[in-house]
């Protein structure tokens, strides 16, 4: 198979996923996506396999590299000015909030994780020093595990119950506006 | 950077295609490098320098 054709092939399968997501959510089957997506993968794999060609060399790499460096600090930015402004506006619209905190967590996520694969390709890969870098990653792990836990755990939130909502904690904002049911 | 890659490459008959292949990247890496717009890695220019049998001085003028 020719990079090509593979890469036509590529494309009709991103626009499948794509329209079969939109359905999917508006029918809410969350279960077709995920198929969708595992099995999606699978045929990309193979297909790779077949092409014998070179997909991508050092210069294509370099220019990852560059664009992926450039694509964090454009995000972070825009995340970053966005997060003030909604939490500046917050008075104006409840909403404001979770969207402005969900905006500064993934920026910091992002960078975390970059930082993370930065050390990992620029002292491990060339010291053997995996040690270090295996404590770093578990410590990490940890952290961010307590993190997820306690954001979903449901503490702090406002919960259902008999037609009301009723405080679960002390959440920092009102009561969702939709009706209880 | 200047590169002597086309001329060798002519003295060889060989194609961008033929030459991408035998170094292992992509067509459009040696078409940039013949411009002198693609800074190579070291790996590289040793290997386009043994396919072109010369060397790496006789192939990049810096």
């Amino acid at each position: 198979m020719t990079l090509k054709k593979y890469q036509k092939i590529k494309l009709a399968i991103v626009v499948a996923i794509s329209i079969i997501f939109s359905q999917s959510i508006i029918f809410k089957n969350y279960l077709i996506p995920i198929a969708t997506l595992v099995i999606s993968s699978l045929i990309l794999m193979a297909l790779r396999r077949q092409i014998k060609e070179v997909i991508a060399d050092e210069r294509d790499y370099a220019l990852a590299g560059k664009s992926a460096t450039w694509a964090i600090q454009i995000y972070s930015w825009i995340s970053v000015v966005a997060m003030f402004v909604l939490y500046a506006l917050r008075d104006l619209n409840p909403s404001y909030e979770p969207i402005a905190m969900t905006l500064a967590f993934s920026t910091c996520l992002l960078i975390l994780i970059y930082s993370l694969f930065f050390n990992f390709q620029n002292k491990i890969k060339f010291t053997q020093n995996k040690n270090k870098f295996i404590v770093f990653a578990i410590i990490l792990a940890i952290f961010l595990s307590i993190f997820t836990i306690r954001l979903f755990s449901g503490e702090d939130n406002w919960v259902c119950q008999s037609g009301q909502w009723i405080e679960h904690g002390h959440p920092s904002f009102p009561a969702p506006s939709i009706p209880c049911k | 950077m200047q590169t002597k890659i086309k001329e060798y490459r002519a003295k060889l008959n060989l194609t961008q295609d033929q030459l991408a292949n035998l170094v292992g990247v992509r067509r459009e890496t040696i078409v940039f490098l013949e411009q002198g717009k693609y800074n190579p890695s070291l790996k590289l220019a040793h290997d386009v320098a043994v396919a072109l049998k010369t060397s790496i001085d006789d192939l990049f003028i810096y």
